[in-house]
């Protein structure tokens, strides 16, 4: 029988608890405390902390009877150590502490980003060989080299200043589209023309590509937004969208696929939240299609922050052979990328 | 027999407690106002060594600093459920233990505030509330909740919010500049 592995997630506004036996998906219950951030116009770290604590039981024994499992079936626990907000980390940590200790199973302290390549392998098999990694969400937008989802992740570049999730957010703003300002964009790009607007890519002079070819820079687009708007007071907002979205987009490709090339690796992961955009899924296809690259991204519904990317990685790592966390360990707001797990 | 784990991290110190129909078989502290998580986890690891299965926790729920107090209800709650035991939340205050039958106490609240109550013939009269502790007469201070106390509050209470008795920091946008 493949062991149980009850995930937690807990690094941002979502209290997400997924449940795996081996790599089969049992339980992924998510809730989110979106809409108390929503007048806000972005998450509100106490406030996620509150609702984490709320939360954590009820979505507990959701998963557990959703799986048909009784809780004494589940082998470890694995939960999100970092990145993230420090105060919403520390529920899921205590949370997963008091859990493990209850059971008498051991704790598996993972990094956010790692699980959320790992929950690829929930629905694809597990590539063999290295693979590139485009992880982009509201709070991260990194290029990694995955060498093994247990234990070997190299950081080839990142974000210099906005992740691109947070550009969707702002630019939603802008845009009076709401939050999160992902989806919203999403939809009203379907009516626009995403070359109405030729908007910058940053990052991608040829001095650039010399010196960091694999980092991204969203500030200066979500400058020239704004300038766009001031000077086209009777601008087409579908189209601004849309063209926001298609140079976001653009970049992030761009900088993938010439790490594939650079490193000679045929394979690219896209995950986190912003993978669950339909133009990058379709765009990404299309050009991996074209250079002979093979594409796995998640379903768009495990890419947003959730457990059983927790509990994906957790799994993975025991039947890896991989220790748990030895003994009492913090929430780790800056966990490197690299780090895998505590 | 009860045989119940006590938790506080309403202030600076993570305090676990072991009591055994109403005797402290185990009572240790750790102090320091960022290390509640991994402390808790390392007391209680240690405090179950030695003790028979755990039939209840009891943790206290506040006032306290809102970060350090969240991470014991949550270890409390998640614990009793792997062990499918009761919880009780009660009131960190009045779990401390002062030798007179009526005075106020206090911890600190951060912010230059303070979380305190009063209590009369043992029985709180006043608060919990936060002030500034210039509009607060003759509390005491520097006073920690005792764990004996703090399960004996079980029997009496059942509180299942935290007490925070501040509101998060935060403006919508609507009302900003």
């Amino acid at each position: 029988m493949q062991p149980i592995v009850l995930g937690i997630e807990t690094s941002c506004d979502e209290t997400a608890i997924g449940i795996v036996r081996g790599r089969t998906l049992l339980a992924n219950v998510i809730a989110s405390s979106v809409d108390e951030h929503a007048r806000f116009g972005g998450v509100v770290p106490e406030i996620a902390s509150r609702a984490h604590l709320e939360a954590m039981l009820p979505a507990i024994e959701r998963a557990v009877a959703e799986s048909q499992i009784s809780l004494r079936d589940i082998d470890a626990v694995a939960v999100t150590a970092g990145p993230g907000l420090v105060g919403a980390l520390l529920v899921g940590v205590a949370s997963a502490s008091g859990l493990a200790q209850g059971l008498g199973r051991p704790l598996y302290g993972v990094n956010h980003l790692a699980a959320h390549i790992s929950v690829d392998y929930l629905t694809h098999d597990q590539p063999t060989r290295p693979t590139i990694a485009l992880l982009v969400s509201g709070g991260h937008s990194s290029l990694l080299q995955v060498n093994d989802i247990t234990g070997s992740i190299t950081k080839l570049g990142a974000t210099m200043d906005d992740a691109a999730g947070e550009a969707f957010d702002k630019i939603a703003r802008i845009l009076q589209l709401g939050f999160p300002g992902g989806p919203a964009i999403d939809r009203d790009a379907q009516s626009g023309s995403a070359s109405a607007i030729d908007f910058p890519r940053g990052l991608t002079t040829t001095n650039d590509w010399a010196t960091r070819p694999y980092d991204f820079s969203f500030s200066g687009l979500k400058t020239a937004v704004a300038r766009y708007l001031e000077s086209a007071p009777k601008y087409v907002r579908a189209d601004v969208a849309a063209s926001f979205q298609e140079a976001v987009v653009d970049v992030l490709l761009l900088k993938s696929l010439a790490a594939c090339k650079a490193t000679g690796i045929d394979s690219l992961v896209i995950a986190g939240g912003v993978a669950a955009n339909s133009r990058l899924r379709a765009v990404a296809t299309e050009r991996c299609a074209k250079a002979g690259i093979e594409l796995r991204i998640p379903k768009p519904d495990l890419c947003t922050d959730n457990g059983a990317m927790v509990a994906a990685l957790g799994s993975l790592m025991l039947s890896a052979g991989k220790p748990a966390t030895r003994g009492a360990f913090d929430a780790d707001s800056s966990l490197p990328v690299e780090q895998v797990s505590l | 027999m009860s045989i119940s784990l006590a938790i506080d991290t309403s202030t600076s110190r993570t305090i676990v407690g072991i009591i055994e129909g109403g005797q402290v078989t185990f009572e240790e502290f750790h102090d320091g106002a960022t290390d509640h998580g991994r402390a808790l986890s390392e007391l209680v690891a240690k405090a179950l060594k030695t003790c028979p299965p755990v039939t209840h926790v009891v943790v206290g729920m506040g006032p306290g600093p809102f970060t350090g107090l969240r991470a014991g209800i949550s270890f409390a709650h998640t614990f009793a459920l792997a062990r499918d035991i009761p919880v009780v939340g009660v009131c960190s205050l009045d779990a401390i233990a002062i030798q007179e039958s009526s005075y106020t106490v206090a911890v600190d609240a951060r912010r230059k505030e303070i979380y305190w109550a009063r209590y009369e013939n043992g029985t709180r009269v006043d608060g919990p509330h936060v002030s500034k502790p210039d509009q607060v007469d003759g509390f005491i201070f520097g006073v920690y909740p005792d764990m004996k106390k703090l399960v004996a509050l079980a029997d009496t209470q059942s509180v299942t919010e935290p007490m925070y008795l501040r509101r998060p920091d935060a403006v919508p946008t609507a009302e900003r500049r």
